[in-house]
């Protein structure tokens, strides 16, 4: 596999050096119309950011304790966190709140200054709706198998699962799986790319992959490739590159990535970037942003570009830092 | 010779009387020519420039002394005494008393101090030079800018570089700003006293805020805003749309400070900002009312994606009993404008679970409601036909309003899938709609499970009208994978479509230019059924011709099925 890279012309090289830089000044665009405007974002932002940097090998290129101390104060008496200061605590803020902190390796943190492991672990597992087995976002109730996958990883890596009902998590994931083969929202929804990560990683997580149907999934995703390289998240629909990731993950976890061929999605990706001023975008051409960025790295890595860290396929976290806390 | 005190003094009270005035002064000289005249003050002059061409004028000499560069001895003996005398006569005048006692003989010192080293003599020639040239004696110290201050020779803030016009313009507006807060003191203390129950003193009546007075109030402030922000720029919490609302007085807005250089610090827009701070404010409260309903559309309006604030009006259309068809009207004005938004979906959600218990035993309401978010649906699907969230209420919907068997739910997918046969969420609702059906599907079965109790009528309908759809896109994968479901369900073997499927794959395997394959999925589907047939050759050659030229992307699939067929699991 890496032979072929030597291959691709100048131009489709990783611009590693921008892409640090890019991520390194997200925090100061804070003039920017879209900055505001994605405040309820902003640590899941930090989240991305952070991996994207981890796994380019500039794991010190944001500031160590000033990342803490954001985090930190996005903590709430409940153990949940807000996007941003004085938001709401929701799932998926507190599940990238902890994924930074197990990445900087700031659990300890969390104890002394923070409200602590256990807190957060109260928090999401009261989010679990105990009939059904999935998982709210927020006291709200809104449902989501994304929650449920968010709820699974965060656990995981606090050494908490046993505090919530994994058995019925897994039965309702199951009750989500469709009749291409795919995992839908909620049972009967459409099936998509980015939930069939989420049920997929999930059932990893519990140990249940056995109640995958890998061949008519793996079927299904590779289909998402289209002429060109890239995927897309359903059938017919456009090719984006954070579909590297969800697709390309799913694929990994469940055995199938040669199913798919490799290197025009290698060279899909790289087309993607935006060579002089960072970033990766949707697809080539397009604004880029620091969601298509990690996304776009995190395939790279998992497809074995030279010079990436390896992305963990179930945690889109470097595999060291999972390997660290999970012991695995 | 000590100078007579009273000559001096007369003569300095005389110089007193005389103000700096900025006329045509010329210093008898023979060899200099004269100063220029002071130019009239015109509009065109900045403030500045005004002050400085009028401390020119009252320091003539100063100025003389300043054109030659400065050095005394460039000027003509007469000019330097001039020079001098100007100078002495200047501190006489700042200091009227000690010109008196520079008279007396103890005053020695002070009028050595005074005459630069001179004496009393040099004292009354300074002013017999002074009074012949008629020189201003009054002229502001250049070097102190306290004094230039209080004169108001010295302009701060860049008013300095105003227009002389632009400058009083201004000055006016300050003086009208500053009235302005009188008035709103007044207002703001009336207020008070209508709390305190105060009476009137005239009349002893109850002090009542009348209506009219709040909307002059209202008025006042926003001139007052405006003015503050004309002259001295704005700030959140003290200026913005909230801020000079009577009706926000109560409320404190919740500013957050950022610390210096916060990691993910955040900038807004003033309005955005104000309007975030009193919604903090009023959440902290936990206040559920009208305003507030008004506050969370505003923020709305302004930044749709705040989840906080959407799930904030939830509460208050429940705590206030918001008529929920109202609601979903509005709901709907910005679901049309904010396509990609999912909070506005799942505040729908929260809307039906709240309304559904109260028409659910009336089937007359039931089915004007769920017609009128059919016809939203459609609405709205016509702008984004395969929005997920979109799609994902709309089975929320069927399963909560049980319109499986509903024909127009049924009629509207069929219409979508007529409209653009490649839509895979419309296949894929139908596809709920037909086997999650209560009426004939077991419940709980998963939906790649076979199921007996799904009427062969049913199934039969469903592979027709997928051979249907999919002879128009052959190569739409979405028509395949309805079909292969439905087999599925059906408990059907793949080779009951055989017919149809293998009409789509013309020589297969008997050269380049004899075979025609129209799907790829019709081969891939070929494949499946001639290894359920046992034809294991046809089955090889149906996946090595699809890796090799019909779908080479995927040929890594391709070759996996092959090994399949050779060692069935």
């Amino acid at each position: 596999m890496p032979q072929t890279f030597n291959q691709l012309p100048e131009e489709l090289q990783l611009a590693t050096t921008a892409h640090v830089k890019y991520i390194q000044s997200l925090d100061s665009r804070k003039d920017e119309y879209d900055y505001w405007l994605t405040e309820h974002l902003r640590l899941n932002g930090l989240y991305w950011g952070l991996t994207a940097l981890h796994l380019l090998g500039h794991p010190d290129a944001l500031p160590r304790s000033e990342t803490i101390d954001f985090v930190l104060s996005c903590q709430h008496d409940s153990g949940g966190f807000g996007a941003a200061p004085g938001h709401d605590a929701h799932m998926l803020s507190t599940v990238s709140a902890v994924q930074i902190l197990a990445m900087i390796d700031a659990f300890d943190e969390l104890e002394t200054r923070g409200k602590g492991k256990a807190q957060v672990g109260k928090y999401i597992a009261n989010l679990q709706n105990r009939e059904t087995g999935t998982f709210a976002g927020d006291e709200w109730g809104e449902e989501d198998t994304r929650f449920l996958y968010g709820a699974f990883n965060a656990l995981s890596l606090l050494g908490l699962l046993d505090l919530v009902d994994v058995d019925k998590a897994v039965n309702h994931i199951a009750a989500c799986a469709n009749f291409d083969g795919g995992y839908g929202v909620s049972p009967g929804a459409e099936s998509h790319a980015g939930q069939i990560f989420t049920c997929v990683a999930a059932l990893t997580i519990a140990g249940r992959q056995d109640l995958v149907d890998k061949e008519r999934l793996g079927r299904w995703l590779s289909e998402r490739q289209i002429a060109g390289g890239g995927l897309n998240g359903r059938p017919e629909k456009k090719e984006d590159v954070c579909y590297s990731w969800w697709v390309l993950s799913s694929l990994e976890m469940i055995g199938k990535t040669h199913w798919i061929d490799r290197d025009q999605l290698v060279a899909f990706i790289l087309r993607c970037q935006d060579p002089e001023r960072g970033g990766i975008s949707d697809r080539p051409g397009d604004m880029v942003d620091v969601w298509h960025t990690v996304f776009g790295i995190a395939g790279l890595s998992l497809l074995q570009y030279p010079g990436l860290q390896p992305v963990d396929e179930v945690y889109c976290m470097p595999k060291s830092a999972t390997a660290w806390v999970l012991g695995r | 010779m000590p100078s007579k005190g009273k000559p001096a003094k007369s003569r300095a009270s005389e110089a007193s009387k005389s103000s700096p005035q900025p006329t045509t002064t010329t210093i008898a000289s023979a060899t200099q020519p004269p100063l220029p005249p002071t130019p009239p003050s015109d509009d065109t002059q900045t403030v500045s420039d005004r002050a400085k061409s009028r401390s020119a004028a009252a320091r003539p000499l100063d100025t003389l002394l300043h054109q030659k560069g400065g050095a005394l001895s460039a000027l003509s003996r007469q000019d330097q005494s001039a020079w001098l005398a100007a100078r002495i006569a200047s501190r006489l005048a700042k200091r009227p008393a000690l010109a008196a006692s520079a008279t007396t003989t103890g005053g020695g010192a002070a009028v050595a101090r005074l005459s630069c080293g001179g004496g009393p003599k040099t004292l009354k020639e300074a002013w017999k030079a002074v009074n012949e040239l008629s020189l201003p004696l009054r002229a502001v110290d250049s070097t102190s800018a306290a004094a230039a201050r209080k004169r108001g020779y010295c302009y701060r803030n860049g008013e300095g570089d105003l227009r002389v016009k632009e400058f009083e313009a201004r000055w006016e507006k300050k003086l009208v700003l500053s009235c302005l807060a009188v008035e709103s003191r007044c207002f703001r203390d009336r207020r008070e006293r209508e709390r305190r129950g105060d009476r009137e003193e005239k009349t002893g009546e109850q002090v009542v805020v009348t209506e009219h007075e709040v909307f002059e109030e209202t008025r006042r402030r926003r001139e007052m805003a405006a003015l503050r922000r004309e002259l001295y720029g704005g700030g959140v919490g003290k200026d913005g749309k909230l801020a000079t609302d009577p009706e926000w007085d109560d409320v404190e807005p919740v500013v957050l400070e950022e610390p210096e250089g916060a990691l993910a610090a955040i900038a807004y827009p003033a309005d955005y900002a104000e309007a975030m701070a009193y919604l903090r404010a009023v959440m902290q409260a936990k206040e559920y009312s009208e305003r507030c309903l008004r506050l969370t559309e505003h923020i709305i309006n302004m930044n749709p994606s705040h989840y906080t604030v959407w799930l904030y009006r939830a509460a208050n259309v429940f705590a206030l009993k918001v008529s929920i068809p109202d609601e979903i009207a509005w709901l709907n004005r910005v679901a049309l404008s904010n396509l990609k938004n999912y909070q506005i979906w799942h505040h729908r959600h929260l809307l039906v679970e709240n309304y559904f218990p109260t028409i659910a035993s009336d089937p007359a309401t039931l089915s004007t409601f769920a017609a009128a978010e059919r016809s939203f649906l459609q609405q709205i699907l016509s702008q984004d036909t395969k929005n997920y969230h979109v799609w994902s209420y709309r089975s929320y919907l069927v399963g909560k309003l049980n319109l499986f068997g509903d024909a127009d739910e049924l009629a509207a997918i069929e219409a979508m899938i007529d409209d653009d046969v490649r839509n895979n969420s419309a296949w894929s609702h139908r596809f709920f709609l037909v086997f999650s059906n209560p009426a004939h599907a077991s419940p709980g079965f998963a939906a790649t499970e076979a199921d007996p109790k799904v009427p062969a009528a049913v199934v039969d309908r469903e592979v027709e009208y997928a051979e249907e759809k999919i002879r128009l896109a052959p190569q739409n994968q979405s028509g395949w994978n309805y079909l292969r479901g439905v087999l599925v369900k059906g408990g059907r073997k793949l080779g009951s479509v055989g017919e149809f499927v293998v009409g789509f794959v013309k020589g297969l395997g008997e050269g380049e230019e004899a075979e025609d394959v129209m799907s790829t999925h019709a081969l891939d589907l070929l494949a499946e059924i001639y290894a359920e047939k046992g034809d294991k050759e046809k089955a090889d050659l149906s996946l090595t011709r699809l890796g090799q030229k019909w779908d080479r992307i995927r040929v890594g699939y391709w070759e996996w099925r092959k090994k399949c067929v050779e060692a069935p699991a």
